[in-house]
């Protein structure tokens, strides 16, 4: 990997920055990538002629999309990540751009899909036997001396190097606004297999972002690529495809395809809103149970959200290596992501009560409400507050995926005065506008 | 509110943010990677500094954004490397559950109960000013009038200090007990439209189904 730092972004990047701590920051992070594992084995690849490298390279890029087997050794699994820090640095430092075609055309999207799952295994193994304070010493010993074999700076320097090289960000903004990206694609971005591992490392960028817990810099990532509300088409067309197809692929089609439903049922307790009738079917049929819970909230529907939370979210790992030394010390990092998402629940977890109430009535004494909800004043205050503040919502237009305008996506409004709260009610009202766009 | 502005941002990424964005997009993304990968480099205020700033987004995700951010062995309460850190993180999560809860009368209680409290948030010029003038504004847009007395828990002072913020920084009037606050777009309570456009296509889809299910 030590060959990356030529076209590292992050390096380059903090250049402009005369802030101390930033320089060592710095300094460390690239002395991280020049000590990397794997350095031999890259001086060795380099030694050989061009013409040995070309028989090879065409079966080294069909071995870079093969899935590793989920129980293969620690050994083989360093060895798998010697073997992409090869590739990559042969695809990124040699001297100008190679000359290979990729071996078929979904191979760009296995092999950085692949690269981050085998990455993302890694991570979760890695935790686990550091957890396990007596077993495996020998394994510990061999991963406590590795830090950096399938460290995160190696994984995001790869593709954030791979984005870069293909100036994919640029050809793909360069489309957005109908010019030619040839212009903007430099000699590496006009050759399809760059452009083809860029495209996909944004993608893969999106996923260890969010592995990491990063999440607004993981939407970020995605701002280039246009986005149109596909994600429903996608359980829509599951939903109705799903008699014809039995398989094995099929089998892990149907346990995302689950997962979606449950942050579907998840999303819509937080904010209730009209689905897809296909959707709702489904939803119900999925989670019918649970969405009932999750939608009459109070603390009964804490656990469904906790259930549904970890049976949906992605297998998050830790930005930094396990401390062996301190087995108790290394949190699985689900447990973390998913305390510091019940605590924006609890905050809500009374609005559906509350929602009930306002509901009913137009004017209301707040006291007569507090005597309703068995709450003291202060306490429905609070809640009304809350309640209020949650219907405005940042709705995404077609701006950059973190911008939007503040709407409000509540079908109920109210305000308060004195000891009594004023409230629209609920007449849903609903205005279907025909467009004729034939 | 916009919690995305950079006005908003904690001051510890603004700076980078500020220096470096302008020059290369990937910078922002970069100074937080080299953050996040190495706790054990980063200063426990920076990080708290970061936390504290991001306080004063209520209501808003900042918070709990930056909370995800930080490693999560960091916090354990095993970690033995580092003891204040955790429990300075837990005394700032409490915080932000209540502003995020707006339980505002509890939220200046215990920030009063604690002198930790003080030493965590003097970094932030107007740590204090900054909550309360959010505190107004989400008054604000939630009533049309309020006890007094409330609203003085509510923005954690009373006698003059309160008469002049609520007339002179918030522009509101006090008659007797009560305070007047000014109509604004969302103290009106009014009715709100929601509106869908459906073109030909999506009823096309309608039909088909129907013609699905009978077929």
């Amino acid at each position: 990997m030590s060959g990356l730092r030529n076209g590292a972004v992050p390096a380059r990047a903090m250049e402009d920055d005369s802030d101390v701590e930033e320089e060592a920051l710095v300094a460390d992070y690239k002395e991280q990538v020049q000590y990397e594992d794997g350095m031999e084995d890259l001086e060795r690849v380099s030694s050989l002629t061009m013409a040995q490298q070309a028989d090879d390279i065409q079966s080294r890029l069909v071995q870079a999309a093969q899935p590793l087997d989920f129980s293969a050794p620690l050994e083989t699994k360093f060895q798998s990540y010697d073997s992409y820090c090869n590739l990559f640095h042969f695809i990124l430092n040699s001297e100008g751009p190679v000359d290979i075609e990729p071996p078929s055309h979904y191979w760009a999207w296995d092999v950085i899909d692949e690269f981050i799952y085998q990455f993302n295994s890694f991570s979760s193994y890695r935790l686990r036997i550091a957890r396990q304070a007596r077993d495996n010493e020998e394994e510990r010993q061999i991963l406590r001396e590795n830090p950096n074999t399938w460290g995160c700076y190696s994984v995001l320097n790869v593709l954030y190097s791979l984005i870069q090289r293909s100036q994919i960000s640029e050809q793909l903004a360069a489309m957005k606004r109908n010019e030619d990206s040839a212009a903007v694609a430099g000699e590496y971005g006009s050759k399809t297999i760059y452009r083809m591992l860029g495209y996909f490392s944004i993608i893969g960028l999106l996923r260890v972002h969010c592995l990491l817990g990063d999440f607004s810099l993981a939407l970020k990532t995605l701002d280039d690529i246009e986005l149109n509300k596909k994600a429903i088409h996608i359980l829509v067309y599951v939903s109705r495809t799903k008699n014809f197809q039995k398989n094995a692929q099929y089998d892990s089609i149907t346990k995302k395809n689950d997962q979606m439903y449950a942050l579907i049922a998840i999303c819509v307790a937080f904010h209730p809103t009209r689905l897809d009738d296909t959707i709702h079917t489904a939803l119900r049929e999925k989670y019918g149970d649970q969405l009932l819970k999750l939608q009459r909230g109070g603390p009964e529907s804490l656990p469904i959200f906790e259930e549904l939370f970890r049976a949906a979210c992605p297998k998050f790992i830790s930005p930094v290596p396990p401390d062996f030394d301190n087995p108790e010390a290394n949190v699985d990092p689900i447990d973390h992501h998913l305390s510091i998402f019940m605590d924006e629940v609890k905050t809500n977890m009374w609005s559906p009560t509350v929602k009930s109430y306002l509901r009913l009535y137009t004017t209301m004494d707040l006291k007569k409400l507090a005597g309703f909800l068995e709450v003291q004043p202060e306490e429905l205050r609070s809640l009304l507050l809350v309640n209020k503040q949650r219907t405005k919502q940042l709705r995404w237009t077609d701006q950059g995926l973190l911008d939007g305008e503040w709407v409000n996506v509540s079908d109920l409004d109210y305000a308060l005065q004195g000891q009594a709260f004023l409230c629209e009610p609920s007449a849903f009202q609903s205005v279907a506008v025909l467009t004729e766009d034939w | 509110m916009d919690s995305e502005d950079p006005q908003e941002r904690p001051d510890g990424i603004t700076n980078i943010i500020n220096g470096l964005e302008r020059y290369n997009p990937e910078a922002s993304a970069t100074s937080r990677i080299i953050y996040q990968l190495n706790p054990d480099r980063v200063k426990d205020e920076v990080i708290t500094n970061i936390l504290v700033k991001a306080l004063t987004c209520f209501p808003s995700p900042q918070f709990s954004l930056a909370l995800h951010l930080i490693p999560p062995s960091v916090l354990a309460p095993a970690n033995t490397r580092n003891e204040e850190l955790p429990e300075a993180v837990s005394k700032l999560r409490q915080l932000n559950d209540q502003l995020q809860g707006s339980q505002y009368a509890r939220f200046w209680a215990t920030l009063d109960s604690d002198d930790l409290y003080a030493d965590l948030t003097t970094d932030i010029e107007g740590f204090e000013e900054l909550v309360r003038v959010r505190i107004a504004t989400l008054v604000s847009h939630a009533y049309r009038e309020i006890d007094l007395p409330i609203l003085e828990q509510w923005l954690g002072m009373d006698g003059d200090a309160a008469y002049k913020f609520i007339t002179e920084t918030a522009g509101w009037t006090v008659e007797g007990g009560l305070v007047k606050i000014p109509k604004n777009p969302e103290n009106e309570a009014k009715k709100s439209e929601v509106r869908e456009d459906v073109n030909v296509d999506m009823f096309s889809r309608v039909i088909r189904r129907a013609w699905e299910e009978t077929a």
